[in-house]
């Protein structure tokens, strides 16, 4: 084996051009595949850690009443926040968010939004709620940018907003726009205002009540709360892991084309390879290799184009997939139309796994289609070979 | 000369055979490759152009400013008057008046009054003109959960969880409640034929799609449209010429200050359409380079084995005293033959595999399993022009390379010891 | 003695006033015949109805044109509102988020119709000053919420000094912001009574030319059937 090894490394180094124009391509597929797949990865970690930082944590409770698709639900789904939370709200592992009607008056047009209550001092979402503390003669409110563009508000605007308290009594206030933050996770921003807790408690008239309580720790054990439906996070993501399902099957397909490409390149060669060293078979044979020796050596030499083109692809690929995770990649899917988290630039993630699974599915293709060829030389007459008769 | 070479070719067939075959399979892939990436990536576009954007809309100025709430009070009024308009201007084109509004399905009891009610997204398109092809383009039957689509007018389709939901089937009658443009309650009774599922949550949660007539009976907009998307006869939206379109629609009314003019927006002027398109073309650019390149090698790669197989066969046509510089012309015509004979079956095979697919589809739901149907379970390419050139790029050209780059060796090759080789 | 007398007869009870107001513009029952006209941003339309009404708890409407409204039929009994559209045969019970939607695409919104409790009964008032609207002397009542359920947290009415009827009110907001304001206009005796015929609603945090409202004519104390306030009237 060690020599056939040898043997194949010396073919093939000596075949020049023409193995390293296989070799090129077949790292191509190697280099394309890797990084495809990691965008994919870095797609998918980039939408749910945007959910966890923005919306979801590692998880929920929802009002058992509350649908995010039914806003007049919104009126009745809320309750005061059980007392088995209370702790952990305090120690800043959960956050309670009150979610009510409202409408928004920029430039004398009304807009229907929801208004969110969120403790300003919560930790658990990156949402700046620090800022729902300034110091205003007006409420100060955070918005998303999706918002920001469809109301055409600025940090700064003031703007009227209205809505009715529990007992359907009108209020409205104007609220100072103290920060605008940009999260990729449009539930979280169209048509959503941001208010402290408690002011919005206040307003409504609706102290220490809830419409959703998102937690910090997944891990621990999630009891059920009578009233409350838990969700998981792997619930909330569902939408983001079906996407990039479709994403990934589109995908594979590209790839399978890819390493089609590169197979028809390595089985051409190999065909050609036994086709021109006919006498070189027939020595063997006559040296006392058997016909099986002889064709494992034929197919040791077609799979080490693999193991080259994985260390060109080491070469110029890695620099490149390494630039690449540290600068991202500009997606062009725009999926905000379906509520979904997907940020315009992504950043790929490379696993062990993907890696190994890639060099392991290249190597093996390459192996088969250099092995399908070489069977002919079990046929071969050895003297007529030997003697470089065309067979 | 070129005859001579043709039937040399012709008759023999491992110098023939071999190459044309792999030069054939590689144009396919390469074009196969393009159509498939066109149409994947082209996919959420396409997408978002047949349910929202259309390639073109025509709203009217006030409309546009706040489309995304569709605010039907400032909805088009002269529908076919600016349809016959966009006719003339766009004979090429197709419009579909389209009028988005919410409303509320309320479904009644044995005594007419209400047994269960939900809040819906309604979708007013011609489903019954037996021109329009709103129903291919919504995918309405493909669609279909159970019933049938609308055959007269007054009969709706609604989205199946919502059937549920609101315990409806077809057949049943159901009453939509809305508002007409100008603001006041109406109640228009409906039969539904038929439920839908989308495959999109928001969507499949709660809306019904009426016939355009019937939504403009209930809305009381004759002869209205929220919008008149406008579809490229090609069915796949090409920004540039979409974007051109608009602005020579729009300078017809560039000195009109009314606010009801009508103006129109490409999809990529709409929404958060503008970068996905721009990112798409990039994206599809950037593989189908990758594509060309990888293929460039690997039929460079074919040229030189072609040279290599003929090695025995120019060292006799040398020995026999053919001039170097003829047998290396021969071969790069021989070459040319071979890449254009490979690249035209490539580029058949390969339109006719993307043609297939475009057609019926890559069936993926196998790979979704236990993904609630919300993406297209379905892949499919897209066949565009260059998709009849573009394989001839590496097909005709690379293997042109490869063969002249092989033939060099010819040159090296010593007569003296050519003799020497052929007895070996 | 007299001294007393002219205090309160200038600064009169501001529940008196309002209950003085009550006996101008409520009746026993009445049948009226109205048009409005809603000032859209496009166009203006005219809807013309014709209403039955006993107290302030019963009230039957029909609307009489343009044709697509003609025979739609509204009826409200207590806290309840339903509405008859004859082209699809069908009566709806209008509640809960329905009731914030407008009446026929007016500025006023269907609950704001529902409201049937007296001020007096859930406001408390009190005399603010005196203004001048459009020429008449005005008594300005601030009217604050007495109890929870309201949607309107205070308001503050304009009346008319010598006629007793009112000339503005304007809706506040829990804040204090103004909401909507109501003017009154054309103001008419009728059967020895002072009655505003014209009235224009606006949504203050809108946009727009709010909505006319016109009595074209109006009879008080008439024989109405009981039968005019079921909901198989509205059927028929």
């Amino acid at each position: 084996m060690k020599l056939a090894i040898k043997l194949a490394y010396r073919n093939l180094i000596g075949a020049g051009l023409r193995t390293w124009l296989n070799v090129l391509v077949l790292s191509f597929s190697f280099v394309i595949i890797i990084w495809l797949n990691g965008v994919m990865k870095g797609w998918d970690y980039q939408a749910k850690n945007d959910m966890t930082h923005y919306e979801i944590g590692a998880g929920q409770y929802w009002h058992q009443d509350y649908d995010p698709f039914d806003p007049f639900t919104l009126a009745e789904s809320h309750a005061p926040v059980p007392a088995a939370f209370k702790k952990e709200i305090d120690n800043g592992n959960m956050i309670a968010i009150l979610k009510v009607q409202g409408s928004i008056f920029p430039q004398g047009r009304m807009l229907p939004v929801v208004l969110r209550g969120i403790d300003p001092k919560q930790g658990i979402l990156k949402i700046p709620t620090h800022q729902l503390d300034t110091v205003t003669d007006a409420i100060p409110a955070i918005i998303g940018g999706m918002m920001a563009q469809s109301a055409k508000l600025k940090k700064g605007d003031r703007v009227i907003i209205r809505w009715r308290d529990d007992n359907g009594t009108f209020d409205a206030t104007e609220i100072l726009i103290s920060e605008i933050f940009s999260s990729n996770v449009p539930s979280a921003e169209a048509n959503q205002v941001y208010l402290s807790m408690k002011t919005l408690q206040d307003m409504m008239l609706l102290p220490e009540h809830a419409t959703i309580l998102t937690f910090a720790d997944a891990h621990e054990p999630r009891p059920d709360i009578s009233g409350w439906v838990h969700k998981p996070r792997h619930v909330l993501t569902k939408q983001v892991d079906d996407m990039i399902k479709t994403k990934t099957a589109g995908q594979s397909i590209m790839y399978g084309i890819l390493l089609l490409l590169a197979m028809l390149a390595i089985f051409d060669t190999q065909v050609l390879s036994i086709f021109r060293r006919q006498k070189e078979i027939g020595t063997y044979v006559a040296l006392g290799y058997t016909r099986k020796e002889v064709v494992m050596l034929f197919t040791v030499e077609g799979s080490m184009h693999a193991v080259l083109a994985a260390m060109a692809a080491t070469i110029y690929g890695l620099p490149f997939l390494l630039w690449q995770a540290k600068v991202g990649w500009t997606m062009p899917i725009d999926t905000s139309q379906f509520g979904m988290a997907i940020a315009q630039t992504l950043y790929p993630v490379y696993t062990v796994g993907l890696v190994l699974t890639t060099v392991l599915l290249v190597t093996l293709t390459t192996a088969v289609v250099s092995y399908l060829p070489s069977r002919k030389i079990a046929k071969m007459n050895p003297t007529e070979a030997l003697r470089g008769k065309l067979q | 000369m070129i005859k001579f070479l043709l039937k040399g070719l012709l008759r023999d067939k491992s110098r023939s055979r071999m190459p044309v075959i792999v030069v054939a399979i590689g144009v396919t892939l390469t074009v196969f490759m393009h159509a498939y990436i066109t149409g994947f990536m082209g996919d959420t576009m396409e997408m978002n152009a047949r349910f929202s954007y259309g390639h073109v809309t025509v709203m009217t100025r006030a409309y546009a400013e706040e489309a995304e709430m569709n605010p039907n009070d400032l909805a088009i009024l002269n529908t076919q008057e600016l349809l016959d308009e966009l006719n003339t201007q766009f004979p090429d084109m197709e419009w579909a008046p389209r009028i988005v509004f919410g409303g509320l399905v309320d479904v009644p009891d044995q005594t007419g009054e209400t047994r269960t009610q939900g809040p819906a997204m309604a979708m007013g398109v011609d489903m019954l003109s037996p021109t329009s092809r709103e129903i291919e383009r919504l995918g309405l039957e493909k669609s279909l959960r159970s019933g049938t689509l609308p055959s007269s007018s007054g009969e709706i389709l609604i989205s199946d969880e919502f059937a549920l939901k609101l315990g409806v089937e077809p057949g049943d009658q159901a009453t939509l409640i809305g508002s007409t443009m100008a603001g006041a309650m109406s109640m228009e009774n409906f039969i539904i034929a038929g439920t839908i599922s989308f495959g999109i949550e928001l969507m499949d949660r709660g809306s019904i799609i009426v016939d355009l007539d019937d939504a403009r009976m209930a809305l009381d907009m004759y002869d209205g449209a929220g919008m008149i998307l406008g579809f490229t006869p090609g069915g796949y939206y090409n920004n540039d010429e979409s974007i051109a379109r608009a602005a020579s629609f729009n300078e017809t009314y560039a000195d009109s200050d009314d606010e009801f003019a009508p103006v129109m927006k490409a999809l990529g002027q709409q929404g958060m359409m503008g970068p996905y398109v721009e990112l798409t073309e990039v994206w599809s650019v950037l593989i189908s380079l990758i594509f060309i390149l990888a293929m460039s090698l690997v039929l460079w790669n074919s040229g030189l084995l072609g040279g290599l197989r003929r090695y025995g066969e120019i060292g006799v046509r040398l020995a026999m005293g053919e001039e170097k510089r003829h047998v290396y012309g021969s071969m790069i015509i021989e070459s040319v033959f071979i890449g254009l004979t490979g690249s035209v079956i490539g580029t058949v095979v390969g339109l006719s595999f993307a043609w297939i697919i475009q057609v019926y589809g890559i069936d993926i739901s196998g790979m979704m399993e236990g993904a609630s149907i919300m993406m297209p379970s379905e892949i499919r390419t897209r066949i565009t022009p260059p998709d009849y050139y573009l394989g001839f790029i590496p097909g005709v050209f690379s293997t042109v390379l490869g063969t002249a780059l092989a033939g060099i060796s010819i040159y090296k090759r010593q007569t003296a010891k050519l003799f020497k080789e052929l007895e070996a | 003695m007299a001294f007393i007398n002219t205090t309160t007869f200038s600064q009169p009870n501001a529940n008196a006033l309002l209950e003085k107001v009550d006996e101008n513009m409520a009746s026993e029952n009445r049948i009226s015949e109205s048009t409005m006209i809603i000032h859209g941003r496009r166009d203006s339309r005219t809807i013309t109805a014709r209403t039955w009404s006993v107290g302030t708890e019963k009230s039957f409407t029909e609307y009489l044109s343009p044709a697509r409204e003609q025979g739609t039929k509204m009826l409200k009994l207590e806290d309840q509102l339903w509405i008859y559209s004859p082209s699809t045969d069908r009566t709806i019970q209008i509640s809960g988020h329905m009731l914030r939607q407008s009446v026929m695409g007016s500025d006023l919104s269907y609950e704001d119709m529902m409201d049937t409790r007296k001020l007096t009964d859930v406001y408390d008032a009190r005399l603010e000053g005196e203004e001048t609207i459009g020429g008449r002397p005005t008594w300005v009542v601030h009217l604050q919420a007495r109890v929870d359920d309201i949607a309107y947290h205070s308001r503050k009415i304009w009346i008319d000094t010598e006629r007793y009827v009112p000339l503005k009110e304007e809706l506040f907001a829990k804040s204090g912001q103004l909401l909507k304001q109501t003017t009154f206009s054309e103001v008419k005796q009728i059967d020895g009574r002072w009655f505003p015929t014209a009235m224009r609603f606006k949504d203050m945090l809108k946009q727009g030319d709010g909505t006319e409202f016109i009595i074209t004519s109006i009879q008080f104390n008439q024989d109405i059937p009981e039968h005019m306030f079921t909901k198989a009237v509205l059927r028929r």
